[in-house]
């Protein structure tokens, strides 16, 4: 085939470039990844303290204030199941690589979300770049992580923090784009200074839509952590990806069942606290 | 009390099971894969039979006629990069892979979703399998299929078929629930029979929810597609599992703008069809 063919071209530009990165930026890279890292290893230090029970319990405590008694009992069981098919480490990395890499995602989308909903300008820069975002295939944003930051769980942490960026960020825009025209017009009347306007009067109204964000940057989260289990991030993750190309059944099964638990228990927590707040907010 | 002395592996007691599964049911595993893999077969061959540049022109006509100008312009802008980034072939596969699976998850979907629009039964049945599924992450789905079917191609096309039926399932469930009963009753009022209110009053009325599910669909099935790249499915997948495993950076980032390429080409195309298709929206 005599098509003109730029790969190559294309593919020596891209060494060359990141070879310049990483010799110029390595500073900037390695904090980064020590950041990362660092915070990641906080939150799994807090997660692996305990033993098993002791988290399950925690958990199911957590369950039974939020839904009910009937989720608690069974989320509580589900993790000493965990517990029991041996993959307890496993499935606390994973937990900490979820919670953190959603952290950091809410960290950044909130308030960015909070400017995109006041300034109409922003916004309309902001949105085609998260519709772009959100057509990829998650497991494309690995590859300019694992270029930067190498084999590791800061890796698997950024490329979750870009894909758990837009739920949240686009569900904070919208609630506070829709804080009720007669609210706003009340609040100026009565003479509210800007502050007081921001966290009185649009804040609440914003935040079942905010916390519906949150649920699913959680869930975004997820399933991007359990794909970079090939990139080492550790966890189920990269028990599964191992136990699948070698073909293992036993322990690719377990660690499935391992998964599905803990987004059950994910899932309906999340769901269970964004709910509460449009009760509250009602 | 320590977890060693309880542990057991639910694993270990279902593997037997899949043993006996793949030494019985053999014969059957095989069937579905060469069925499988002829007709993945055909479709690749009859996207990689022309010329590029001819294929690229078909589709700009083809998406000047079903759509619009400009996503014309922007389908053959995409498929020229997929062209000139040295990845024809492995976009293809991509392309072969991701509309047979969709054409199958519609297959299933479709009458499943018009039958819980129907029957309230179905659907309370449906609602909490449908939860689960959209929730669990989309590895889990691989790993039965690659069970039962090995690695390749086939256990890729089943995991990608499956992901696919929920978020077209809900949308048909919800265009058929959502139709204007004055529409039913006019078509029942007139003496319509039950066939032309389906064809006549039903699809032309659902036609846009209709699409926006095979929208999503679409996407979602090319996510797993890419995903399956790591059990060995071929296509751009397997190209960036190559990049990321080799650290050839270049390969891997070709390969994830090729798939860009393709789902934005994907993505327009299904919208534009379904731009055209609003203004027919009556009421």
């Amino acid at each position: 085939m005599n098509t003109p063919d730029f790969s190559s071209q294309f593919d020596e530009a891209i060494d060359a470039g990141l070879s310049w990165l990483s010799d110029h930026g390595e500073v900037l890279f390695d904090a980064a990844n020590a950041v990362l890292s660092g915070v990641y290893k906080g939150v799994l230090w807090c997660l692996a303290l305990p033993p098993y029970y002791v988290l399950a319990l925690i958990i199911a405590l957590i369950g039974w204030r939020a839904i009910g008694a009937r989720f608690a009992v069974i989320a509580g069981l589900a993790l000493v199941f965990c517990a029991l098919i041996g993959l307890w480490p496993e499935t606390v990395s994973t937990l900490a690589l979820v919670l953190t890499a959603t952290l950091l995602a809410l960290v950044v989308a909130i308030p960015l979300g909070v400017v995109a909903g006041l300034a109409p300008a922003f916004d309309r820069v902001v949105d085609p770049c998260l519709d772009l975002v959100q057509t990829m295939p998650p497991y494309i944003y690995l590859l300019p992580a694992i270029a930067l930051l190498g084999y590791g769980p800061a890796t698997a942490l950024l490329a979750t923090f870009i894909v758990a960026l837009p739920p949240a960020l686009r569900l904070t825009s919208l609630g506070i784009r829709m804080t009720p025209r007669h609210f706003i017009e009340l609040g100026e009347a009565s003479g509210v200074t800007g502050l007081q306007m921001f966290f009185k009067i649009r804040l609440p109204f914003a935040m079942p839509s905010i916390m519906a964000g949150v649920n699913q940057s959680l869930m975004m989260a997820f399933g991007m952590v359990v794909i970079a289990g090939i990139v080492g991030s550790g966890g189920l993750g990269e028990s599964i990806y191992g136990a699948v190309r070698t073909l293992d059944i036993a322990k690719s099964i377990n660690a499935a069942i391992a998964i599905v638990i803990l987004t059950m228990i994910l899932d309906r927590l999340a769901q269970s606290a964004a709910r509460s707040r449009m009760g509250e907010s009602q | 009390m320590s977890v060693a002395d309880f542990r057991f592996s639910p694993g270990e007691i279902l593997a037997p099971a899949v043993d006996w599964l793949n030494a019985n049911l053999h014969g059957l595993f095989v069937l579905i894969s060469q069925v499988v893999e002829a007709v993945l077969g055909v479709v690749e061959r009859a996207l990689l039979a022309p010329h590029p540049y001819l294929l690229i022109a078909i589709v700009f006509v083809a998406a000047f006629f079903f759509a619009t100008k400009r996503v014309a312009v922007f389908a053959a802008l995409m498929l020229a990069f997929c062209l000139f980034s040295g990845l024809w072939t492995a976009s293809m596969q991509t392309i072969a892979l991701v509309s047979v699976a969709v054409l199958i998850s519609v297959a299933i979907a479709f009458p499943l979703g018009v039958l819980a629009a129907r029957i309230k039964r179905v659907d309370e049945t449906f609602a909490p399998i449908l939860n689960i599924m959209q929730t669990v992450p989309p590895w889990v789905y691989l790993i039965p299929a690659v069970i039962l079917f090995s690695l390749g191609r086939v256990p890729a096309i089943i995991a990608t078929i499956v992901y696919g039926i929920p978020p077209m399932l809900r949308l048909t469930t919800l265009a058929f629930k959502q139709l204007p009963k004055d529409l039913l009753e006019l078509g029942q009022a007139s003496g319509a029979s039950p066939r032309d209110i389906l064809f006549k009053i039903e699809l032309p009325t659902a036609a846009p929810t209709l699409l926006v599910g095979l929208n999503q669909c679409i996407l979602m099935s090319l996510a797993m597609v890419v995903l399956a790249g790591l059990v060995g499915a071929g296509g751009l997948g397997a190209e960036v599992t190559r990049g990321l495993s080799r650290m050839e950076m270049g390969l891997g980032l070709r390969a994830g703008l090729a798939i860009v390429a393709i789902a934005l080409l994907l993505d327009r195309l299904s919208r534009g069809a379904l731009q055209r298709h609003a203004p027919n929206k009556m009421v």
